[in-house]
């Protein structure tokens, strides 16, 4: 599923966000990508995500090659993933449903499977009775759910989530992770950045990876 | 067909983005419809003019006046008739005798035809009047010119070549108009989608981000441009068809001899051109102000 091999990531400034990295993930994996502000969780993602693209090394993701240029394989790519962001990035004006049904209206899904997926999907996130709700009123751990629901309603193979747990109390955390997990299956991945090291626990198939100053290392398979 | 199937989703976006930038867009909407307004006007004026030159173009004649020995002869002037007609590019000719030369002059002088008393006889001589294409008054004049019995012709070319003048210099000013409302238009719409787009930055990324391809993005900032240059154009025509009543009504008055041409004509025309000039416009302005922003 992602393929890894001795990547890095310097940016234009000089700054090594990420240095020589292997990584190998596979179907039905859970990834926690841990360590302190700055060691490199989100760039990681971000090459993932084709954000940004290594500067050394090579990467593949869901067998798309990730360099600069493959604009149009990246898209292709990014309609199979499932990101919640960091900040979110819900769309203000919109309702609940509205942000939910955006990250699927440009795949060829019909009316009714769209409408579908998303109630499914809130309804697992717990929020059907904020479907029409805007989300600028929403609270930051509804907001957060919202952004999972829109990442999963899509039926991702892979779901990218950048600190989900960022700002939230142990209760909640603890439901967000918990919620993040119930969506493996054989056929898909979960990678979740998390400074929560405490909240993880060893399961099947989950993985510790720790980062540091750009650096890896492996620090617990499940 | 996804563009159907998001259709209600394209149109509530659009929505949504004019509510945002609610006095950006009506300001937008009121000077379109304003430079559309002016276009209006100016084709209308123009359609005008070119329908008084045709008419009057078309009612083009010439005088031929005959030698004093033709003119004694019935049978000469007859002749004379019929060679004029079988000239190419006559239309019509007849004769006028004095008789009907001296009525017309009594018409034209009107309360000063007492001074046509001073002649003890009829001054006027009988001619030949001849409607001619105006576009082939040289040769026919030559002809004429050249024909035994034939004294003198008055062809008012003077007259008839300013005509043709004032209907080159308007369609000029015609043409510089559009391509000046159209540039307006363009920057107007383009600068309002570059605005749109800004605005709406993050929701752009947040698509990129999921996958979206550029037309799903590009499409609902195209249609918001698109329904602007409309509501200009609406806004115009709406203005344009009072503003033409009312011209109507105040040359039909004291300019009664104007052939102005009907006014339904005229509005059908000018709704239909001012209605297609805002679409293309409205596509073309949001295209410009998209591919603009492509790569920001």
């Amino acid at each position: 599923m992602i393929e890894a091999k001795g990547i890095s990531l310097r940016f234009p400034n000089g700054t090594m966000a990420l240095n020589n990295i292997d990584l190998q993930v596979e179907p039905g994996d859970m990834v926690y990508v841990t360590g302190p502000s700055g060691s490199g969780k989100t760039s990681l993602l971000k090459l993932f995500m084709g954000i940004e693209y290594p500067t050394l090394g090579s990467l593949k993701v869901l067998g798309q090659t990730m360099t600069k240029g493959q604009t149009a394989g990246i898209r292709r790519l990014r309609k199979i993933i499932g990101p919640v962001f960091q900040e979110f990035r819900l769309i203000a004006g919109r309702t609940v449903t509205e942000n939910v049904m955006l990250g699927m209206r440009f795949l060829d899904l019909p009316q009714d499977q769209l409408k579908e997926n998303a109630s499914h999907a809130l309804v697992k996130v717990g929020l059907e009775h904020k479907a029409l709700s805007l989300v600028e009123n929403l609270s930051w751990g509804e907001s957060q759910r919202v952004a999972i629901a829109r990442a999963v309603a899509r039926k991702p193979v892979l779901i990218l989530a950048d600190e989900p747990t960022g700002n939230l109390d142990k209760d909640n955390a603890l439901n967000i992770l918990e919620l993040l997990t119930s969506f493996i299956d054989e056929k898909t991945a979960v990678i979740i950045t998390t400074h929560a090291t405490h909240l993880i626990e060893a399961e099947h198939n989950s993985k510790v990876i720790r980062m540091d100053k750009g650096s890896l290392s492996w620090e617990r398979l499940g | 067909m996804k563009t159907i199937i998001n259709a209600s989703y394209f149109l509530k976006e659009v929505k949504t983005m004019i509510r945002l930038n609610l006095l950006s867009n009506i300001l937008t909407l009121f000077s379109t419809g304003l430079i559309f307004f002016i276009l209006a006007m100016i084709l209308s004026g123009w359609w005008v003019s070119n329908h008084v030159v045709n008419v009057v173009q078309g009612e083009a004649e010439i005088n031929v006046y005959l030698d004093e020995k033709v003119v004694n002869t019935d049978t000469g002037v007859i002749q004379m008739v019929e060679s004029i007609r079988d000239i190419e590019g006559a239309r019509e000719a007849r004769v006028v005798d004095k008789d009907e030369a001296y009525r017309r002059m009594v018409e034209i002088l009107g309360k000063e035809a007492s001074v046509l008393n001073n002649f003890d006889n009829n001054p006027f001589s009988s001619f030949i009047e001849l409607k001619i294409n105006l576009e082939e008054i040289d040769s026919v004049l030559e002809k004429i010119n050249h024909m035994v019995g034939v004294e003198y012709v008055r062809d008012n070319r003077e007259v008839l070549d300013r005509l043709r003048n004032i209907a080159g210099v308007l369609k000029l000013v015609g043409v510089m108009v559009v391509v000046a409302v159209g540039i307006s238009t363009l920057v107007i719409i383009s600068h309002i989608i570059r605005l749109g787009i800004f605005n709406n930055k993050e929701q752009i990324n947040t698509l990129r981000l999921l996958g979206a391809p550029e037309t799903f993005i590009a499409f609902p900032f195209l249609l918001e441009g698109l329904l602007l240059t409309i509501g200009g154009g609406i806004l115009a025509v709406a203005l344009s068809d009072f503003a033409i009543e009312y011209l109507y009504v105040q040359m039909a008055g004291p300019l009664p001899f104007i052939p102005l041409p009907p006014r339904e004509t005229l509005v059908s025309g000018m709704v239909i051109g001012v209605m297609s000039l805002s679409v293309v416009l409205g596509i073309v302005g949001s295209l410009l102000g998209l591919s603009s922003t492509k790569n920001n």
